[in-house]
């Protein structure tokens, strides 16, 4: 499940167009710790001046195949190539690569000026440009007026900002980001994340970043890479992994789905019937797909993509009726748990257009949920 | 609940009783230095003459100066070496070797002194019988032998502050571009400075109150504090004794209260700093 | 072991392989050669020359010939003072060390449990006289136990009683004296270790119904196994040869290994049964010194990333 597709065109495609579609290029990269295998024979690019994302959960190696990025880690075999380089064999302190650590590894002992300037220091910069260069790192994050503080003296946010500025400072090939908003509160969270981005794009920089969290893959990555397992299951901009997942992992590792089980009854060019035993009706799909009668498949439609209605809609296919069981509510919106007579439980969205509790759908509702035809994925695995 | 928060009575009081079984023998030693008598522990008034008498016993001069020289130049020494040890330990990862090596590490902790004196020795004089060198036993073999039994409490102590250290901040040096050992004395030391002093001063109090190593690898002219004080009590109490205790203590104890009045002071105002930091954002 | 030596030398880069070198090499010759000879050594007689024991290889028209002689092993089993001088030591160090650790235990289990603030000045005050001569408080003992000395003084004045109790130089000053030394050896680690336990371990406890001695006895003690074990083999160890403590202390029958290789090798000039006794030592005191050294790479492993 190592194959990757590289989507033509996205509607989240920036404007300026990558320069180079291989900037950075990961050859069947594996690494083996005592038997245990952490990334196992990946393989995959990424474009120049794109924010690319490692999503995950924790233990996927997601966070060892940074760490070879960086240098920490020595790869049991393949290549990293950046910018036609092989840099495997290089230290980390001979790398064209910066890191922004997630517990921001701020040196205790030196001021905020000091810290920024460590690393043009360390590449024998003449004094002047160094402070002219911290200057204007320092700007760009709007740290100037803390430059003489030590990092126990900020707080968490302006750290992080420190931390960026530091990473950026000698305009490195490829920035890594490690967990970059895993130290932070929630409102300062989405805050950061847009500010980060367009200090990012602003400057053009190409950037990997690990997360465990899908909302902050999604809101600042261009592409994502889904991993599990030390294997990288799809890689996509965002809606593509959202909308169009590729198994079952990842439909349900991202936002919350509705997965039924069922065999292919009907396989044409432009439709497929899927007859599944969680719902009454068989499942109409808009569009063909590679397979055969009696294949085995999984239907998957997230809840949002669901409508409900106290009256049965007219169309033939694609609808069932249940009753509630459960109300989440978000206060935006609430989230329906429908019980349908076969057993199996729907989750549906619905947004709190009217006010009033009593206006909506309430429990022990019976209800008719239905979808469009093309409103569904069909995975194969 | 509440009983858990609570401290227990009994331990408590057997904390109580230790500090007093602790501290009186201290106290006693201070309070007779004063006494007028010979006899220690007869009172016969108040006198500071021991004190005198002390500083014109040219002999026990003597003793500690050559103390004091060792201590400082064993407590170096082990610093540096305990230091390196210290790295292999903690930053080291397995090489073949290194089970051996932790083992000479802990074991002089614990060994017995007369043991590791006694084998020094005889490795001293064998090295002067097969290669000529270390021939006199002087300061300088009793140096070597403060240093190897100092260093593995050295070591203890900075592997300790060590493993506490955030390792991201040595990455993060390399990853800007420092190599090794520029990150070792531009990051780590400064960070661990005041482990090393720790260590430092736990080298110099156990060379400065060695007795029985620097008895076996000592030579006719260094003679140390210790070893004058052992002969001196062996011939019989006095209160010239006590003075030089008493000397001792209060030396160590002003040394202490500075040290714990500057970490207190350092403490104090890094918590206004990040009180400060939060306040402001 | 050059050949390991260049062998290290090409798998870390740059001056790696100093930092290792360094203090291996200084330990290996510095410590453990020196055992490898008092063991050597002790195969030797003594002789009146320079130096006292007869040498063990001897270089006969080129070729190595061996002078051994196991005379001082069975002249140490043979006597029974040697026996017996073991035998007390090790009596005395597992005597000294349960007591240490019936006086320190509540003690570090009390400072472990107060406020930070407070916590810090009581370990100091534990720490502080350790800091102070260990002679010169040896000698202090002698001042309060002796037959004129405070303790009578004070038990007289109180009329507790009538004549002087003989505590100098009997067995019982020598434990007040081991003990007193090396309380702080066992406090520390004990402390360490309880300080890192869970307050809200024994809170669930009793909030399952357990009573206090019994949460103590049944979470707390087998929790701090590990601090019982190092403050132990750090005062045990080290006081089955101890010499300062019986010499100023104890009298003629306070036996104690330490003593006797002292007197053996200062007073009898005898360094090849110095030597064999010292080995002896060494060989009884391996194994805790194998249980100490497991305990303490656990530790330092526990604390590796």
């Amino acid at each position: 499940m190592n194959q990757v597709t590289q989507p033509a065109a996205s509607p989240h495609a920036k404007p300026e167009k990558a320069k180079a579609e291989n900037y950075v290029r990961i050859e069947g990269l594996r690494k083996e710790f005592d038997g245990f295998v952490a990334v196992d024979d990946v393989s995959f690019s990424i474009r120049k001046g794109e924010i690319f994302a490692l999503l995950g959960a924790s233990g996927c190696g997601k966070s060892t195949l940074l760490r070879m990025l960086a240098g920490f880690e020595r790869p049991t075999r393949g290549a990293i190539l950046l910018d036609g380089e092989d840099i495997v064999g290089m230290a980390p302190y001979e790398r064209p690569i910066n890191m922004m650590f997630q517990s921001y590894a701020l040196f205790p002992h030196m001021t905020v000026e000091q810290n920024v300037a460590f690393g043009l220091v360390q590449d024998g910069m003449g004094k002047a440009d160094v402070a002219a260069r911290v200057d204007e790192m320092l700007g760009l994050v709007q740290m100037s007026k803390l430059a003489k503080r030590k990092p126990h003296q900020l707080s968490g946010g302006q750290q992080q900002r420190v931390a960026l500025a530091r990473s950026l400072a000698k305009s490195p090939k490829l920035l890594l980001l490690d967990e970059p908003m895993g130290a932070l509160d929630k409102k300062l969270r989405s805050q950061m994340q847009i500010e980060l981005v367009n200090i990012v794009e602003r400057l053009g920089v190409t950037c990997v970043m690990v997360t465990h969290d899908q909302e902050e893959a999604m809101t600042m990555a261009h592409r994502i890479a889904v991993m599990d397992s030390g294997k990288i299951l799809q890689i996509g901009t965002p809606d593509e992994i959202y909308e169009q997942p590729n198994c079952r992992f990842t439909a349900e590792f991202i936002g919350s789905v509705n997965l039924f089980d069922g065999k292919v009854e009907e396989d044409e060019k432009d439709y497929v019937t899927i007859r599944t035993p969680g719902l009454g009706a068989p499942i109409y799909v808009g569009h063909g797909i590679t397979g055969f009668d009696g294949m085995k498949v999984a239907f998957a439609i997230r809840p949002e993509k669901l409508n409900i209605s106290k009256e049965e809609p007219a169309q033939k296919y694609n609808k069932a009726q249940g009753v509630i069981e459960e109300i989440a509510y978000f206060g935006s919106h609430s989230v329906y748990h429908v019980r349908l007579p076969t057993g199996v439980k729907v989750l549906c969205n619905f947004v709190n257009m009217k006010r009033w509790a009593s206006e909506n759908f309430t429990w022990n509702d019976t209800v008719w949920l239905s979808w469009a035809d093309n409103s569904g994925v069909v995975l194969t695995s | 609940m509440s009983q858990n928060k609570r401290q227990s009575g009994f331990s408590m009081l057997m904390l109580a009783m230790g500090f007093l079984f602790l501290y009186i023998p201290i106290l006693s030693l201070i309070v007779y230095s004063f006494n007028e008598s010979k006899l220690v522990t007869v009172w016969a008034g108040f006198s500071v003459k021991w004190y005198f008498e002390l500083f014109k016993d040219q002999q026990m001069i003597d003793a500690a100066k050559v103390s004091l020289k060792l201590a400082f130049a064993t407590a170096c020494a082990a610093v540096v070496l305990g230091t390196m040890a210290a790295m292999v330990m903690t930053r080291f990862r397995g090489f073949r070797g290194k089970t051996l090596f932790s083992a000479l590490i802990t074991a002089p902790l614990v060994m017995p002194e007369v043991i590791t004196g006694l084998s020094l020795l005889l490795l001293f004089v064998s090295l002067g019988e097969w290669f000529g060198i270390l021939q006199q036993r002087d300061i300088s073999t009793m140096w070597i032998a403060h240093v190897t039994f100092t260093m593995s409490f050295v070591t203890i102590i900075i592997s300790s502050r060590l493993s506490e250290l955030d390792r991201s901040l040595e990455e993060a040096a390399m990853d800007l571009g420092a190599n090794r050992l520029k990150v070792f004395f531009v990051i780590t030391l400064p960070i661990i400075a005041p482990a090393l002093l720790s260590g430092w001063l736990m080298a110099f109090t156990l060379s400065l109150d060695d007795l029985v190593i620097s008895s076996f690898t000592s030579g006719p002219s260094s003679t140390t504090l210790p070893m004058k004080i052992f002969s001196s009590v062996r011939m019989g109490v006095s209160p010239k004794i006590n003075a030089l205790a008493s000397l001792m203590i209060l030396i160590v104890s002003a040394a202490a209260m500075l040290a714990w009045w500057s970490m207190w002071r350092t403490e104090k105002r890094r918590q206004r700093d990040m009180q400060l930091a939060l306040q402001q954002n | 072991m050059s050949r390991s030596l260049t062998k290290l030398k090409k798998r870390l880069p740059g001056s790696r392989w100093l930092v290792i070198a360094v203090p291996y090499i200084w330990l290996l010759v510095f410590f453990a050669i020196p055992l490898a000879i008092a063991f050597k050594i002790s195969f030797s007689q003594a002789a009146i020359s320079m130096p006292p024991y007869t040498p063990v290889f001897n270089w006969v028209d080129g070729s190595l010939s061996l002078d051994i002689n196991p005379k001082n092993y069975l002249y140490l089993v043979k006597d029974s003072l040697y026996v017996n001088a073991y035998l007390s030591s090790i009596k005395i160090a597992v005597v000294s060390t349960f007591l240490c650790l019936l006086i320190g235990y509540p003690m570090a289990y009390a400072i472990a449990r107060m406020d930070p603030s407070t916590r810090n000045i009581a370990l100091m005050m534990v720490i502080l006289p350790s800091w102070t001569s260990f002679l010169i408080r040896i000698y202090a003992w002698i001042g309060i136990l002796k037959n004129n000395g405070l303790l009578n003084n004070f038990l007289m004045w109180t009329g507790l009683t009538d004549q002087p109790l003989a505590i100098m130089h009997t067995p019982l000053a020598v434990y007040i004296g081991i003990v007193y030394a090396y309380l702080p050896f066992m406090i520390l680690p004990l402390y360490a270790n309880l300080v890192k336990l869970d307050l809200r371990l024994l809170e669930a406890a009793s909030d399952l119904g357990a009573r206090p001695w019994k949460a103590f006895l049944k979470i707390t003690l087998p929790m701090s196994k590990a601090g019982i074990i190092a403050g132990s083999m750090l005062v045990m160890i080290p006081v089955v040869g101890e010499f300062v403590i019986p010499e100023m202390l104890g009298g003629p029958d306070t036996l104690m290994i330490g003593r006797i290789l002292w007197q053996e090798f200062f007073n009898n000039r005898d360094w090849p049964v110095a030597s064999a006794v010292s080995i002896v030592m060494l060989v009884i005191l391996i194994v805790p010194i194998m249980i100490f050294h497991r305990a303490q790479a656990r530790e330092m492993e526990s604390k590796l990333v």
